[in-house]
Order: structure tokens, then C-alpha cells, then sequence
């Protein structure tokens, strides 16, 4: 029977098997692009080839039988040449993925060649979305599996119009039918024809349930620290931004101020602890030489940055800020590998196991290599550098300064130009540092700074002799930050306080959707820190900003009121956060968190429900202890014989509910007589009155118990064969 | 009733999930290339997640189980509902073509059914008591495989694939053509039905229990006809001699080529829908009955025992549509008077069925026939080492 549905012909098959298997190139090759393997121009022609390809499905017949026998070869030794003068494994695979594709977008494909496809491209894209760990991966993966299971279906349902043939090659330079005439529009009119509404609402929900379904799985899977971090990240190296590195020259981070990306998102888990200018501290400057700032050799030696491999760093000799809020970071890649922190802290944990260097004097952790992913960390203990960074090996060496060996005093002024000393004298002198200790001499610093200096992303150093950063402190030039910060060093060091510049970035917004800092590229700073050898503690210094004392900084709510961000790009930031939180940072502890929300979700529901049962059953017992007279009783005497009055119409088939009414199937007696007519061949009579009891009116209903019986009774001759006439699957 | 139905579907779940631990005979579910390429890539990535503890990985992981899950939902779905049925047409003989039709019933709502293939499989057996299972365990395997091979010899197989989709409420039909080999009485049957849908990852063959018996007639081959005939006429019936349609109506046969239009029985050819026309009981003095003798000891050879059961349904057909034939007998069975297409079927079944008597097939029918038809009565006799000739009253009159 026909039912006049249109259905697609075996060459409109075809083409649409085309045009899934080309999308699903696209999408995949599309991925190299944010995968940063170097790989762009091969990329966009390979995309091209394939769109030309797909466009008009003729053209691959045109190309000649020898290229095709070329291909792979030429394929394999492109990959061999590759990873020979690159000597970088996962660049020279993605690359040969991309050919392999090429290859397949650009010539006819039999059965087999799909599914290499499939492969190929969910090679690309699982490898594109481990190494950026970005949101654009859920949305790709997405796409990529309802295409691939789309074009696996096609395939099934070509290859059963076709008969179930044998996976058959296609056959070089002959045009196939179905590309010869290949007529998009028409397949677009034709498939609008086919799609019926029902079955595009099933597909849909089956996708959804999918995506449900694999969501749960994501929850369910066991998860298991193995501490044997692999990965593919080690295979694509990485460049850090210059200007959280550990040397930086004059004017690099401006150059990151112009970017407006995202650095790193903040969870707190106490907002009411949230400070309103955070100083997120990455990399101390401590020797200052040819003009520019750089963390020095001792500095960096392993007496003063311990190396670690572990995934929790307990520093037991700290003690934890009472109360203190878990904070956890979330650091995309290529900003630098050293971490943001606030100050020093009692316990940090990565996902897994990371080799690093920590220095709790300096309040530096920097990991081993550049993270080529988004790193997420979490810190508890974590106490800011306000009112001040102690540091007790630093104040052990200002006792015995008189000794040479140990750590710099951080008083060094590498100028080798004579006349710069005595013009970084004289300006000391202007600021007035007689007599005053850091903290007096920081703030009159500033002051002298702010009154010479303006602030300007685009600063003009005075040309002349002699080191820069004295001839910008002797001009009334305007400048950014380092300057500033370099100025107060050098400025504090010619007064006899040790100093140095610390970078970073400073201050954040707040997302109202998602509840966390965001930080941006535009928010890098430098500063400084001058020793308070009173305090025994590194104070910190920012020349541009205000100066604020401790306690009338804002916190929680009245910080963030300030920092609040409810635009657009918050509402999509969060999205990005929420992916980070609950996806990416996904682990053994969140799974034993959710199983307890779960539980505890459980718990309250099952109190609930208890809690109204037990409300009911006592406002019933209260309603039964009530007074009771003749009117009272009357009237639930009333209600009693109706109810039950309704119970027994219904009972017994008086009134039904339309619900049973509407389907034959639910009556119980029409039910078991269509059971025996599925088992029953004879004889007639019994039919007669089976089909009656199943079909029939039930006013013309012979008694139907004694049907039953007869049924049951009936010789075994009547029965029909099972499986002789029809079976039904489950 | 309201228990029985709850135990009913107790019975559906307790079936179903045991079903996942012990499937059904014939009941096979295997990875294809797609499918083992899709289980690697669930292991590869499974063991990398683990190793890098990616999340990432462990997405994709969770997204390619997900669509295995989706695969089974998805085929379950297809074949659920999906009713079948044999039809066969008889006459089926040996060496021409047959065709088996199975119709197909979507019963679904509005999910149509796609990429189904049936298995078929006709083979001969024997209604005798089923042969004792022996152990394969002391065996070699080359006797094993030897065995199972001699078990499908004379089955014939192949499969029909759904190549167009059957829609929701719908119904086809697919034909499976096969040629028998042996006569005799064989077992059709549907043996699976399997599907790649929809992704094609497993192919799912469920097995199912639907076969029909029919019998397959023995072989039509030619013979000559011989001039001499060795007939008696009667004296009293010359005036009848022809083959007519007078006397009193016999039978109902279907319309060959050549009949006269006015013998078409109209109100059967209604009924059946097939043209029938009337067979008259004309005494015709030339009319037969036929008796064979299965004796081991007179057919000896095999295939010349076996060209005389093709000869006798031949020339049974042949004298039957010639309104020739009265009776037919095998050995010292009672003849059973051939007056109707039922008998003549009847016959050929019980002659497919035939097989070489070991004791000599003694002596003539038990029950007396028709005097003018024993009279007449055709006989069959080697000839040579590979003929075989029919005698009417020991009058060669017919030989292949």
C-alpha cells in the first residue's frame, strides 16, 4: 500500500550524501583555524577545494585516473617531509588530516570513504577542542555529530535502496548519474516534500534526548586521578604574552592593554569577600638593567623557587586566613605561566598533576611550560598582599646587609651613565625622603609623580644620553604604568628603600550573571612593592591609583556594585564560565558534589512530601474530632452515597471515563477476546462468538465468561501454529 | 483479567531484559566495520580521557556512547511493530523458477520503517522423527564443517532487501525467487530479518519462526508418445470415445489454452478468481489409471527411479487435462479416483513424496478400481540403464 508520501530516489540519495559529507569536512577543517598549528593556508585551500567540490559534484570525475594513484603517496610523503623539517608530531598529523580530507572532498566517495570522514574529521575537532578547551567545541561537536549521524543514515538507507550490495569503489573519471545532474535547488524543493513535521519533531527530540542522554553519561562516567597528565598540548607549542613573562621592556604591556580579551575568570565562593581593586600579582621585577625590568638569576634559583610536581600544594608553614574564600581561576591560555594570585596561600589544586616553581617570598607560582589550554586552579587560604607581603627571608638579609652573598637588596641601580645617578639624586631630594620610613616616603612619591607626570598608553621618553627611565623621571612627559612603576623604584632604591616592580593586572568586573571577576588583557598593570623593614613586609605601591587605607577599601556588595557588568558581553562571558565550571574543570570531587546535591535534593523533596502528608492526615484527624450533630453527619452521609454511588456506575460500566471509552483495546473483555482470536483457528462458533465479544456491541454480547471458557477448552487441533501465519517483533 | 494482563507484562519485561543475557536462538547482533571502528574510537578516547583526565575527551567519550544507545533505540524502533507474513503460491516443481512473497505490515502511528532484509530459506525435510543430536566435541573439524555442509545440501537461501521506505500504516510486498532442486516435501521459512539501521554501526538479524511446508512435484520432462496404443475400447461406449464435455460435470479445472469458452465456469471463476472451467465425467474410453510401482529391486538406479517419478507427474498433468486419467495408485496403496484439481495435487504430493519401497511393491492396487480403468491401467518400466516407458495393459506406449 502506498500512501502516497513522496519519497527520494536513489540519485537525490546520493547527492544528499554529498552535500552531508562536504559539510562535514568544512566543519572540521573550519577548526584549524583557532587550533594554532600554522596551518592557514593550507586550511583555506583545502576548504575551498572542498566547496568547489560540493558546489558541483561533476568536477572530481575530471580529475585524471593518475592522480588519484599519485594521491596517497604523495599524501604520505608530504606528511614524512613534514614532520622531517618541522620536527612537531601533532602539527604534521593535523596537516595530513587536512589532505587525507581534501582528498576525500574532492573525489567521489564509495560507503567505506564516509565513514573515513567521520573519523578524520572527529579526529580534528576532539583535537581542536583539547587544545583550546574553548565553548566554540560544545557548539561544534554538536553540529559535527547530528551531520555525521545524518550522513551515516543516508548511507544506510542508499545502501539498502541499492539492494545491500557489496560496498562498491567508485569508479574513476566516470561521471555517476546523480552528479551529472546535480540540481540543489530541486533537492532543497525535494527535500521540503519528503520532511513530514512529525518526523522532523522525532528527529529533533531523539537529537535532544542525545545530547541529554550523553550529558548524563558525561556526569555518570567514574572519573579517576591517574596523575599521569598526557597531553596533546605538549605536541603544539606556545608563546606567553611578553609582558607577564619574566622580563619585561618598557611599554609591553600596553601593548596587552590593547587587547580586550578575557585573561582569566574568577570564582569566589564568599562574594562577601569580594575586594573592589583586586591586584591579581604574577611576576616580581626585581633587577633593573639597560633599561628594562627583569626577575634576577638568584632570584630564580631553586633555594628561592622550589621546583614541585604535584596536583595540591600545601605550604604547612603558612597558616590559613580564618574564613578566608576558595578562589578559583580559570587562565586562558597564552597569557603567561605564571599564575595570577592575590598573595600568598595555604593550599592550591590543579585538575591534575603539573610540574612548577613556587616561591612563597616572592608569592610567585609559575608553571614549567606555557599552558596551551585555559588552566584552572583553585586557591584556599589565600590572604591579598594588603596591608603587606612578609617576607621573612628577605627581612633575615636586610639585617645582615653588610654581608655580600644572599639575595639582592633589591637597591641595585645599574647606571652606567655617571650623570644619571646624580639626577636620580637630585630628584630624590625633590621628593624628600629624609628621615621618612617607606610607607611616608611611598606616599610623597607618588604625589612627586603625579604632579610631574600625566598618564598616557602612548608616552614620549625625552631623546638624549643616559638611561630612559631617568630622562622620562627629569621631563614632565606624560606615561603609563611601568613607567610609573619603574620611576618609584628607581626612585625609592636612590633613597635607600629596596623596591621592585611587580606586573600583573588590576581590578576586573564583576559578571552579574554568572557571579565572578572577569578579567581582561585591558586590565594589566604594574606596580610596585617597597620594603617596609619596620613591618618586615613588602608594601604595595601603585603610583597612578588613589591612595586608599585599608580599612575604608570597600568589600562585597558595596565592591561590587562598582565592578558590576550586565551587558551582553557578561550574559555570553557567563556562558563561557559556566562551561569552564561545570564542563572543563568537571572532576572527581564535582562528581561527588553533584551526587550530593542529588541526595540532598532527594532528601528535601522526600521531608516535603512526608511533612504534607503528615499536615493532611492531621488536618483530617482534626476534621473527624470535630463537633458532630445531625446536619454534619447528614451532609457527609450525603457526599459518602454519592461518592460511592459514582464508584459503583463506574464499576460497573454504567458511566465510563472517556479516556477508556476512546480505545476498544482498554476494555478488558474485548482485550482477552482478542487474545484468543490471535491463538484460536476453531471452531466457528466460537470464533463467531469471540470475534462478537471483540468487535461486536456489548448490548449484543453473549455471557463472556462462559466464551472464555469454551475458548479455553478447546481442543488442541484448533490452535493456531505459532509463528505460522504472522508474528509481530518487540 | 486485570492480573492477567499485569503478569502479561511482567512476563514482557522479565522476556526483554533476559533477552539482553540470553538472546533468542538466531537472534545475532554484530559490529560491522563501522561499528568496530566506532568501538575503537570509544576505546581510544576512554583510555586518553582517563590518561589526561580531559574533559573534553571524556565529552566526546560520552557523546559517541550515546549515539551507540541512540543506534539501538533507533533500530529497536524500526522493526518494532513491523508484521510479515509468507505467501506462496502453489504449484512449485523441481528445476522452475518458484516465488515466495512476503507481505509486509508497518503498523506504526507515523514512524515509517526503513532498510529491512529477510532471510529465506527453503529446504527439504522429512516429517520423520527429528535426528538425535550428537556431540561436535570428539569430532574433527573438518567432519564438523562436512556435517553442517551435507545439512544444507539441497537448501536453498538468499535475502531480500526493503528498498524503498514503508511508511507508517503501509504495507509491500517482497519476492524471493528460488529454483528447487529436490522434490519432495520442503520447509520455506523466513529465517531472520536484519537491519543496519540506522547508522549502520551493528548489523541486528532477529530470528523468527515463520515457515510454511509446501511440496515441490517432481520435474517435467519430455517423452515421446508412441503411435501404438495399447487401450481396450469397450464395445459399448465407441459411440463415446471422445474426450467431451457431455455426460455428468466431474470437476472443475482451471482454463488452459484451447478450452472451449462455453465449458468456462463462470460463478467459480468469480470465486477464485481464476478462470475454471468444467470438467465433464465423458466416458472416454481411453481414460487410465495409473500405477506406480516403487520396488528397489526394479528401479535400482537412483536417477532412473527419479526420472520415472517426473514422468508419472507429467504424464499424470498431461492426462488429467486431457479429462484421461480416472484413478492413481502407488504400490499396493487403494487408487484414489482423480476427479478433481485437489486429487490430482493430492497425488502429486503423495508422488514427491514417493521414495524406493525396499520390499518388493507387491502385486496390484488393493482396491478394486473402475472396471474400465483397470483395464486401462498405465504402468511404468526401466528402460535401458537411464529410460523409462509407460505401458498401458503392457503396451509400451510413452518414453522419455
Amino acid at each position: 500500500m502506498d500512501t502516497g508520501r513522496p519519497r527520494l530516489s536513489l540519485e537525490e540519495l546520493h547527492l544528499l550524501r554529498w552535500l552531508l559529507g562536504g559539510v562535514l569536512m568544512l566543519l572540521s577543517i573550519a577548526t584549524v583555524f583557532y587550533m594554532d598549528v600554522g596551518s592557514e593556508v593550507m586550511t583555506v585551500l583545502a576548504m575551498a577545494g572542498v566547496l568547489v567540490a560540493l558546489a558541483r559534484p561533476a568536477l572530481p570525475a575530471r580529475i585524471p585516473v593518475w592522480a588519484h594513484r599519485l594521491a596517497f603517496p604523495a599524501i604520505l610523503m608530504f606528511f614524512l617531509g613534514d614532520l622531517w623539517h618541522e620536527g612537531q608530531l601533532l602539527p604534521a598529523v593535523v596537516r595530513l588530516d587536512i589532505l587525507l580530507l581534501l582528498y576525500r572532498g574532492v573525489s567521489h566517495r564509495a560507503r567505506r570513504d564516509d565513514l573515513q570522514i567521520v573519523v578524520l574529521g572527529l579526529f580534528l575537532i576532539v583535537v581542536a577542542g583539547v587544545l583550546t578547551v574553548s565553548l566554540l567545541f560544545a557548539a561544534q561537536i554538536l553540529v559535527f555529530t547530528a551531520c555525521a549521524l545524518g550522513l551515516l543514515m543516508v548511507v544506510t538507507i542508499t545502501a539498502s535502496a541499492e539492494g545491500g550490495q557489496a560496498p562498491k569503489l567508485a569508479v574513476r573519471g566516470v561521471v555517476p548519474g546523480w552528479a551529472a545532474h546535480a540540481d540543489w535547488g530541486h533537492l532543497a524543493r525535494r527535500l521540503r516534500q519528503v520532511a513530514e513535521w512529525r518526523l522532523v519533531a522525532s528527529a529533533l527530540a531523539l537529537f535532544v534526548g542525545v545530547v541529554a542522554l550523553s550529558g548524563l553519561l558525561f556526569l555518570a562516567i567514574p572519573r579517576f586521578q591517574l596523575e599521569n597528565s598526557l597531553f596533546l598540548e605538549r605536541f603544539v607549542p606556545r608563546k606567553a604574552m611578553t609582558g607577564f613573562s619574566d622580563s619585561i621592556k618598557f611599554g609591553d604591556i600596553s601593548e596587552i592593554i590593547e587587547d580586550n580579551g578575557v585573561a582569566f575568570d574568577v570564582d569566589l565562593s564568599d562574594p562577601a569577600q569580594a575586594p573592589a581593586t583586586p591586584y591579581w600579582r604574577m611576576v616580581v621585577l626585581d633587577e633593573y638593567r639597560n633599561g628594562g625590568f627583569k626577575l634576577s638569576s638568584p632570584m630564580r634559583s631553586p633555594d628561592i623557587m622550589g621546583k614541585e610536581r604535584t596536583a595540591s600544594y600545601y605550604i604547612p608553614t603558612l597558616r590559613g586566613v580564618p574564613g578566608a574564600p576558595t578562589w578559583t581561576f580559570y587562565l586562558e591560555s597564552g597569557v603567561s605561566r605564571y599564575l595570577p594570585l592575590l598573595g600568598r596561600f595555604v593550599v592550591l589544586r590543579f585538575r591534575d598533576a603539573q610540574n612548577f616553581r613556587y616561591s612563597p617570598y616572592l608569592g610567585l607560582m609559575a608553571l614549567r611550560d606555557e599552558p596551551a589550554t585555559m588552566t584552572a586552579y583553585r586557591v584556599e587560604g589565600m590572604a591579598p598582599d594588603t596591608p603587606g607581603l612578609a617576607d621573612s627571608l628577605f627581612a633575615a638579609r636586610w639585617r645582615n646587609r653588610e654581608v655580600r652573598r644572599g639575595v639582592p637588596l633589591q637597591l641595585e641601580l645599574d647606571l652606567p651613565f655617571a650623570p644619571d645617578k646624580a639626577t636620580l639624586a637630585g630628584l630624590t631630594a625633590d621628593i624628600g625622603a629624609r628621615g621618612l620610613d617607606a610607607a611616608a616616603f611611598a606616599q610623597k612619591a607618588n604625589a612627586w609623580l603625579q604632579r610631574l607626570h600625566g598618564y598616557s598608553l602612548s608616552p614620549r621618553i625625552p631623546p638624549g644620553p643616559g638611561d630612559p627611565l631617568v630622562r622620562w623621571m627629569a621631563s614632565r612627559e606624560p606615561g603609563h604604568c611601568e613607567l610609573f612603576a619603574g620611576a618609584f623604584v628607581l626612585a625609592a632604591r636612590s633613597a635607600g628603600f629596596p623596591a621592585r616592580v611587580v606586573t600583573g593586572f588590576k581590578g576586573g568586573t564583576w559578571n552579574a550573571y554568572s557571579g565572578n571577576y572577569t578579567v581582561r588583557n585591558s586590565d594589566a598593570h604594574a606596580w610596585a612593592e617597597i620594603w617596609d623593614a619596620r613591618r618586615g613586609a613588602w608594601l604595595r605601591d601603585d603610583p597612578l591609583a588613589p591612595v586608599v587605607s585599608e580599612a575604608l577599601e570597600k568589600k562585597g556588595d558595596a565592591a561590587l556594585a562598582a565592578l558590576m557588568d550586565r551587558s551582553w558581553s557578561a550574559r555570553l562571558n557567563s556562558i563561557r564560565v559556566f562551561w569552564y565550571r561545570r564542563i572543563v574543570n568537571f572532576d572527581q570531587q564535582s562528581q561527588v558534589d553533584t551526587i550530593r546535591a542529588v541526595k540532598a535534593a532527594t532528601d528535601s523533596s522526600g521531608k516535603w512530601l512526608r511533612a504534607a502528608v503528615a499536615g493532611a492526615a492531621s488536618r483530617v484527624k482534626a476534621w473527624f474530632a470535630g463537633p458532630w450533630n445531625l446536619e454534619r453527619a447528614g451532609r457527609v452521609a450525603a457526599v459518602a452515597a454519592a461518592a460511592g454511588a459514582l464508584l459503583w456506575a463506574l464499576l460497573t460500566g454504567r458511566i465510563r471515563l472517556a479516556a477508556l471509552v476512546a480505545s476498544r483495546k482498554a476494555d478488558p473483555v474485548r482485550r482477552e477476546a482478542g487474545h484468543w482470536l490471535r491463538r484460536l483457528e476453531g471452531p466457528p462458533p466460537l470464533i463467531a462468538d469471540l470475534q462478537r465479544l471483540r468487535f461486536g456491541h456489548s448490548g449484543t454480547w453473549p455471557r463472556p465468561a462462559d466464551v472464555f471458557r469454551r475458548a479455553r477448552r478447546a481442543p488442541p487441533s484448533s490452535r493456531r501454529v505459532p509463528g505460522g501465519a504472522s508474528r509481530s517483533t518487540s | 483479567m486485570r492480573s492477567a494482563n499485569g503478569s502479561r507484562r511482567r512476563l514482557f519485561w522479565r522476556r526483554a531484559l533476559w533477552s539482553l543475557v540470553w538472546p533468542r536462538r538466531r537472534d545475532r547482533i554484530q559490529a560491522t566495520v563501522s561499528g568496530a571502528v566506532l568501538i575503537g574510537l570509544s576505546l581510544g578516547i576512554g583510555t586518553a580521557a582517563y590518561n589526561s583526565a580531559s574533559n573534553i575527551l571524556f565529552i566526546a567519550l560520552s557523546l559517541l556512547l550515546a549515539c551507540l544507545l541512540l543506534s539501538g533505540v533507533l533500530s529497536w524502533l524500526n522493526l518494532r511493530r513491523v508484521r510479515w507474513a509468507l505467501d506462496i503460491q502453489p504449484p512449485l516443481r523441481v528445476g522452475q523458477d518458484a516465488e515466495v512473497g512476503l507481505l509486509l505490515h508497518n503498523g506504526k502511528r507515523f514512524l515509517p520503517t526503513y532498510a529491512l532484509w529477510f532471510e529465506f530459506a527453503a529446504a527439504p525435510f522429512s516429517k520423520g522423527e527429528p535426528a538425535k543430536p550428537e556431540t561436535t566435541l570428539t569430532a574433527k573439524g573438518i567432519d564438523v564443517w562436512a556435517a553442517l555442509k551435507q545439512a544444507e545440501a539441497g537448501t536453498s537461501s538468499g535475502s531480500v532487501h526493503l528498498r524503498a521506505r514503508l511508511d507508517p500504516g503501509g504495507e509491500a510486498r517482497l519476492d524471493w525467487g528460488f529454483v528447487p532442486s529436490r522434490r519432495g516435501l520442503h520447509k520455506i521459512e523466513l529465517r531472520s530479518v536484519g537491519s543496519l539501521y540506522p547508522f549502520g554501526f551493528l548489523r541486528k538479524v532477529s530470528g523468527t519462526e515463520l515457515c510454511r511446508e509446501v511440496h515441490v512435484w517432481p520435474a517435467p520432462v519430455d517423452y515421446r508418445r508412441l503411435a501404438a496404443s495399447g487401450s481396450r475400447r469397450p464395445s459399448g461406449d465407441l459411440q463415446l470415445a471422445r474426450t467431451g464435455n457431455e455426460g455428468e460435470m466431474m470437476a472443475l479445472r482451471r482454463y488452459e489454452a484451447g478450452d472451449s469458452h462455453r465449458l468456462v465456469h463462470w460463478k467459480a471463476s468469480a470465486r477464485t478468481r481464476r478462470l475454471m472451467v468444467r470438467q465433464f465425467s465423458a466416458q472416454n474410453s481411453e481414460a487410465c489409471s495409473m500405477w506406480l510401482r516403487t520396488d528397489s529391486v526394479v528401479w535400482s538406479r537412483p536417477e532412473q527411479f527419479e526420472l520415472m517419478l517426473s514422468f508419472a507427474a507429467t504424464l499424470a498433468l498431461d492426462l488429467f487435462h486431457a479429462g484421461r486419467l480416472q484413478a492413481a495408485a502407488i504400490d499396493g496403496s487403494a487408487p484414489v479416483p482423480i476427479r478433481r484439481v485437489a486429487d490430482l495435487e493430492s497425488f502429486l504430493d503423495r508422488l514427491s513424496e514417493a521414495s524406493p519401497s525396499p520390499a518388493p511393491g507387491g502385486g496390484a492396487p488393493t482396491q478394486a478400481s473402475p472396471g474400465r480403468a483397470r483395464q486401462n491401467m498405465l504402468t511404468f518400466e526401466p528402460e535401458g540403464a537411464r529410460g523409462v516407458a509407460s505401458f498401458i495393459n503392457g503396451y509400451r506406449t510413452a518414453a522419455t
